[in-house]
């Protein structure tokens, strides 16, 4: 009851029937009201939709440990990985798909001129696109004395793999997910289906390049061999390798398995038309609400 | 399969971002209008206030990037899964573990009735509004508003509050916890040490302290228990020794290797791994004097960081004189009264002293340890600036 009364209820709901009743309940925010409508309809007329663009791979010839080794020990008592460097499928992919080489695959096919240019798949134009700079860019360059790059390259795809697509794994999961947003889908299925398979591929020739490598090099070595012992192991390792080279060279997928191809979201993640209506109401709510409060209460506030 | 991971979508500072945003300013604004009209605050606060609520305005995007304090991104995508989904996305730590302090954070930040959870910033509207309920309530205990309305005007506070991370949260969690100890809430003091505990273990630790003191030693009583409270500390440190020694070896160690930076250009534990190896026996700690007598030197620097030389953008003067405004600010409390006789005061302040002992013998990075120092210091402040007032009026 004591509480009640140093609260003072009945004064507190009369002050604030008359709050409602002076600033809210009035003509002005009816006003108010109906503005938010037309600034949201506004504001939903030059927005464009984005979509999600997203794929579901999975990793490809994954091993699952059979017993609690020392890194896992290590985990399981004090919370830290001991083995956290050695990279799986899914490390090996990212690492790929962000690399120059990569992009520089998918220059020389002409994705270049379609993110940069017009589209026309001719080389001599996709390696001559000009590249605009702003203002401030072109006053600093001049400043500093350093060039700007005149056409893009490959670094410009580079960083525009980088930047729009995310590679997404959860932990102790296999499956991996690669999401972008986009405002083409339709364009953005294209390129993200054309990453994937050209990351592979990128992958497997590596690879195979790698093992060749290790072939010729295990060759000489086998020359000049004179343990039958050593010589032994070296043919076991040009076998792996051959074996290896087997395995790469086919159209199957190297280091993800794609389970769901490139698709888009049926709606757009943003504009989000509710959410717009509702903040511009509140805002010019609140607006009008303050305009008759400061109105009525100037003398006091200042 | 398209919804099995959660994109977060920023809005990075268009129309739609402002609109959201000044959304959540409205309804925060509204709050305070509605108070004022209530006589639960006056004209200069409502004012102020309106003002402090804009501030998450002006900071992401329009001042600075959001991407200068990155982590903003990983608290406010935590927050919209767990709304969408209800459950977390499990962000991992520098060590592989997940992280619980991010889905404390966005647990206990995302139950503030907002308008919407859209951006980045809107948490930060979320520590606007508790930060206005801590004032609210803070300010019962004093007869001049304004007073109380000066300690809340501090930038760093309003920085802090003004962007999407757990320091606001940390700190008025402190504020509540030493505020109700004083008060001899121990119950409430204690229940307020588990979220301390998840967000920050060190502030966990240097209050887990002060409720000792104060709960079993009664050292806020006289300097005589205050005498047998540093001496047991003191018995209780030496028996304890190595373990102490080992956590502020490991904890030094880590700081310092996370701030490395090597002759390459290599940074952080990347480049410690491969040129740090001299680096922990350099920073060892071989005995509790050795580590009292570091403490000492670096306390100061501690207290008035970032220095000059250090200064390496716009919030660095500026943090740099909100570090001598505040030490000012606490001498001036001390002073004022007598308040330094006060043997509450004395243990409020020396486990200040110790609490800041422990982040000078850690001292690593600039910036990590100003926001450290601030959300330890703060609550001590106005720890300090309540005594004061209860002070006098027990002295009338």
């Amino acid at each position: 009851m004591s509480i009640l009364k140093k609260i003072n209820l009945k004064e507190k709901f009369s002050l604030s029937r008359e709050f409602f009743n002076e600033l809210v309940f009035v003509k002005r925010s009816l006003h108010a009201f109906g503005a938010s409508l037309l600034l949201s309809f506004f504001i939903v007329q030059i927005s464009s939709p984005s979509f999600s663009v997203t794929s579901t791979l999975r990793e490809a010839d994954v091993s699952s440990p059979t017993s609690m080794d020392m890194g896992s020990a290590a985990t399981a008592l004090f919370g830290v990985s001991v083995n956290a460097d050695k990279s799986g499928p899914t490390d090996e992919f990212r690492s790929a798909m962000n690399s120059y080489f990569l992009a520089q695959r998918m220059w020389n096919k002409g994705w270049g001129s379609k993110i940069f240019g017009s589209g026309d798949m001719n080389e001599e134009y996709f390696n001559k696109i000009p590249k605009r700079h702003t203002i401030s860019d072109r006053v600093g360059a001049f400043i500093s004395g350093y060039d700007l790059y005149d056409y893009f390259s490959a670094y410009d795809l580079q960083g525009y793999i980088q930047s729009t697509i995310a590679v997404r794994q959860r932990i102790g999961e296999t499956n991996v997910l690669l999401s972008t947003q986009t405002e083409s889908k339709d364009f953005a299925i294209e390129f993200m289906n054309a990453v994937i398979l050209e990351t592979d591929q990128y992958t497997k020739e590596r690879l195979i390049l790698k093992s060749n490598e290790i072939i010729s090099a295990t060759y000489s070595q086998l020359a000049v061999s004179k343990n039958s012992m050593i010589a032994a192991a070296l043919a076991t390792t040009i076998n792996s390798e051959y074996f290896k080279i087997a395995n790469l060279e086919n159209d199957l997928p190297h280091l993800l398995d794609v389970i769901d191809p490139p698709h888009s979201s049926e709606y757009p993640i943003a504009p989000k038309v509710s959410a717009i209506f509702f903040s511009s109401a509140i805002i010019f709510l609140f607006a009008s609400i303050l305009f008759s409060f400061i109105q009525k209460n100037k003398e006091d506030l200042w | 399969m398209v919804n099995e991971y959660f994109s977060l979508h920023t809005y990075g500072g268009t129309l739609e971002y402002y609109l959201f945003e000044l959304a959540n300013f409205s309804a925060l604004a509204f709050f305070a209008v509605f108070l004022y009209k209530l006589n639960y605050i006056n004209s200069n606060s409502l004012l102020a206030w309106l003002a402090i609520f804009f501030a998450p305005l002006i900071f992401n995007y329009f001042l600075f990037s959001p991407f200068l304090f990155g982590d903003q991104f990983r608290y406010a995508a935590e927050v919209m899964y767990q709304k969408s989904s209800g459950s977390s996305l499990d962000f991992l730590s520098a060590s592989g573990v997940v992280e619980p302090a991010i889905q404390l954070t966005a647990k206990m930040l995302g139950v503030i009735p907002l308008p919407n959870y859209m951006t980045v910033t809107s948490l930060a509207f979320a520590n606007m509004f508790l930060l206005f309920v801590i004032f609210l309530w803070f300010k019962r205990f004093f007869r001049n508003e304004n007073e109380v309305l000066l300690y809340f005007l501090i930038p760093s506070l309003i920085l802090y509050a003004s962007l999407s991370l757990r320091d606001s949260l940390i700190t008025m969690l402190s504020i509540l916890f030493i505020i109700n100890l004083i008060r001899d809430r121990y119950f409430f003091a204690a229940v307020l040490l588990y979220p301390l505990f998840i967000l920050k273990i060190q502030m966990f630790a240097f209050l887990s302290l002060y409720l000792i003191a104060r709960l079993f030693f009664r050292a806020h009583k006289n300097y005589g228990l205050f005498i047998f409270f540093v001496s047991g500390m003191m018995i209780g440190g030496f028996i304890m020794e190595e373990q102490i020694l080992a956590v502020l070896n490991l904890y030094r160690l880590a700081f310092a290797a996370e701030n490395f930076v090597a002759f390459d250009g290599s940074i952080s534990y990347l480049a410690y791994n491969v040129y740090g190896g001299g680096l922990a026996e350099a920073l060892k700690l071989s005995s509790l004097g050795d580590a009292f007598f570091k403490a000492i030197l670096a306390l100061p620097i501690f207290f008035i960081m970032p220095l000059p030389w250090n200064w390496s953008n716009i919030f660095y003067p500026l943090q740099s004189f909100e570090s001598w405004l505040l030490i000012y600010l606490y001498v001036r409390l001390a002073m004022k009264q007598n308040l330094y006789k006060n043997s509450e005061f004395i243990l409020l302040t020396f486990i200040l002293l110790i609490g800041s002992s422990i982040y000078a013998l850690l001292l690593a990075n600039e910036g990590t340890f100003v926001r450290y120092r601030f959300s330890l210091f703060y609550p001590f402040l106005l720890g300090a600036f309540y005594l004061s007032s209860s002070h006098r009026f027990l002295k009338k």
